[in-house]
């Protein structure tokens, strides 16, 4: 697990109220409100088509942070998260569609019933750890996977419609809806941030680490094993369901193929190109996976011109899974900390200049 | 009645083929604790390449027997490359160099014909066999056949090749085995390798059997884990026992079940819910050793 990374060695806190602060100084909270205006500004320069995979980026990103708190924080392995957004998703639009509600009733609902579902697949994690957990949440995601499919009630995983969305008066109409869902998701995702940074400050989130770190050591020192690691289950798949939410109204139906096994992966995935356990990561890894994605799609139609592969060969179906994992292994074995340390670094290095860091 | 011997019979078949496919999983976790992800992948490879050998117009078995020796390196290369470097990493990233693995191993495969296709190898394996009301094809003969005597080979292995006894010791403790002067390196890779081997065999077979798809032979990947887990991660025997027992309650399901839910396909899921009752009442398995943790 990464080493606890300061921007300076030392401690420089001198009272308790800069302890528990959520921001570490005045300066980082500058930076904050001027990385938000940023992202606020960024769709006046972005190309339509980009600002799709922005939308996408955000989505998955409060996945990765809702696997992070899970597997990052708390060390509890989940292959499942693709099935908790999926419960989200499901539950989301059904009741919207349903009882009529509107789009922050169907993403509350929707995180809630999987965090209580998290709750329920969490319970093993009470018994077993690491691989038998592990092995415990690819059960449940096949279950979920086959229990969907055979539901008359859900379409039997076909497509079942998300209401349509309107917000302040403002309509998700075919022309705006990337940049529509933009405004809408990204003050979704810095809330969440926000919710994740401000429960780690605490108690609760500090007893999460100290779970991961030594859970013996943690039960010795007070700290309650069993509702540490259910509530970063529920915590954890509370996001999945809101992020589940999100891709069901951002691609305006709700379909079994978007929440399988592989997507549990692809999150997975990117949570640890990220970097464990780092907020600023599981946003990275979104952004590096996803924008993989979109260059192998460059990279397969510039081959598939040159005509070396014989027939009945997609040279994109072959690059796109070739990629992911040549990404995935060579980051776990040249950079296991993730993008986030590269961030780090970066920083350390501007912040250090002109002295070698 | 008939029909019950009928599932039994399919049920002992398809339990062989998951056995054989778990064996090499449990030799990789046995010596090295290391989940393979992969495993699934690894079967595909290698019923692949002897596909491709008997449609170049080689003999099934010249090729089947190039296809195992060729896993079997691709397990040693493996090893070497890419695991070698995470021993002592945390767990997620030693599943998730696998889950890389797997992935990489199907854009493989997709770069070739075979992984978007149905195939099946071009032999003949005709007629059937029945008595007592069980009819048994000669291809899921050979199946049963196969796979025991794969697992005679690996069990006189294990038990007279001095290879196949430091490879027990290693697994036993690994510090011990060690200072006694095994090379704990050429345990691993040699686990990879007969993992390999195995999992070209469990895929030849399969795909005699019953064709072969890259979903079809990627899938028993997944399908080891309920075997594994119920006979215990680390013990050859519970693969065997497991396998079998895992065969039995799937086509049992599919048998009997299928009828009562709409749109069937009972067989398919049932395994994972036994693997999730195994986890929460005994998670070590049927035969799996106790981890004990010292604080």
């Amino acid at each position: 697990m990464p080493a606890t990374r300061m921007s300076q060695t030392g401690n420089y806190k001198t009272t308790y109220r800069q302890d528990q602060g959520i921001f570490a100084n005045r300066k980082e909270l500058i930076w904050i409100v001027l990385l938000l205006v940023a992202l606020l500004l960024a769709p006046l320069i972005t190309p339509r088509t980009m600002l799709r995979d922005f939308d996408l980026i955000m989505i998955f990103g409060i996945a990765a942070l809702g696997l992070n708190i899970t597997t990052g924080y708390t060390g509890l392995i989940n292959m499942g998260q693709g099935a908790f957004m999926g419960v989200g998703a499901y539950a989301g639009v059904v009741a919207a569609n349903a009882f009529n509600l509107n789009l922050f009733f169907a993403l509350l609902f929707g995180g809630l019933s999987a965090a209580l579902i998290g709750g329920i697949v969490g319970l093993p994690s009470l018994r077993l750890k690491h691989l038998y957990l592990a092995v415990a949440t690819l059960a449940f995601q096949e279950i979920f996977t086959w229990g969907v499919g055979h539901s008359r009630l859900l379409a039997q995983g076909g497509a079942i419609p998300a209401p349509a969305v309107s917000i302040f008066g403002f309509r998700d109409s075919f022309l705006t809806h990337n940049l529509f869902w933009y405004y809408l998701i990204l003050p979704i995702l810095a809330f969440l941030v926000l919710v994740w940074r401000n429960v780690l400050r605490g108690k609760h989130g500090r007893s999460l680490i100290a779970i991961r770190d030594n859970d013996r050591a943690a039960a010795a020192m007070g700290i309650n094993p069993a509702t540490a690691k259910l509530t970063s289950f529920m915590l954890g798949s509370f996001y999945a369901g809101v992020a589940g939410v999100l891709l069901a109204y951002f691609s305006k139906s709700v379909v079994i193929e978007d929440y399988g096994l592989d997507v549990g992966i692809k999150v997975l995935a990117m949570t640890i190109v990220g970097g464990l356990g780092s907020i600023p990561g599981s946003v990275f890894g979104p952004a590096f996976i996803i924008g993989l994605d979109r260059v192998m799609e460059q990279v397969a139609n510039w081959l598939g011109g040159l005509n070396l592969f014989p027939s009945g060969v997609d040279v994109a179906t072959a690059l796109r899974p070739l990629s992911f994992g040549l990404a995935i292994m060579l980051f776990l074995m040249f950079q296991p900390h993730g993008l986030a340390s590269w961030w780090d670094k970066l920083r350390q290095y501007v912040t250090r200049w002109p002295y070698k860091s | 009645m008939s029909l019950l011997f009928q599932l039994l019979a399919a049920g002992v078949v398809t339990g062989c083929i998951y056995a054989l496919a778990a064996l090499g999983f449990v030799l990789i976790y046995k010596s090295s604790r290391v989940i393979n992800f992969a495993h699934g992948q690894l079967i595909a490879v290698g019923a692949f390449i002897a596909l491709a050998l008997t449609q170049r117009g080689l003999n099934f078995w010249l090729s089947a027997l190039i296809a195992m020796t060729l896993t079997f390196f691709l397990g040693v290369v493996i090893e070497r490359f890419f695991l070698r470097r995470m021993v002592g990493q945390p767990i997620i990233s030693v599943i998730m160099v696998t889950i890389g693995l797997a992935s990489v191993l199907d854009g493989l495969m997709y770069l070739t014909p075979y992984a978007s296709s149905n195939n099946s190898y071009p032999v003949n394996f005709t007629g059937s066999i029945s008595f007592a009301g069980i009819s048994l094809s000669s291809a899921e003969l050979f199946a049963v056949a196969a796979t025991l005597i794969f697992l005679g080979g690996f069990t006189y292995f294990f038990n007279k090749s001095t290879m196949g006894v430091s490879m027990r010791a290693v697994s036993d403790d690994q510090m011990a085995a060690m200072s006694v002067g095994t090379s704990v390196q050429r345990v691993f890779a040699l686990a990879w390798a007969a993992a390999g081997l195995s999992a070209a065999a469990a895929g030849l077979i399969l795909g005699l059997k019953s064709g072969l798809s890259l979903a079809g032979l990627a899938g028993i990947g997944l399908k080891v884990f309920p075997v594994v887990i119920l006979g215990g991660l680390d013990s050859v025997l519970g693969a065997v026992v497991g396998g079998i027992i895992i065969g039995i309650v799937e086509n049992l399901a599919s048998g009997y079940l299928d009828t009562l839910v709409p749109g069937g396909g009972t067989g398919a899921v049932l395994p994972f819910a036994v693997l999730l009752v195994v986890l929460l009442v005994k998670p070590y398995g049927l035969f799996g050793t106790k981890e004990i943790e010292r604080v």
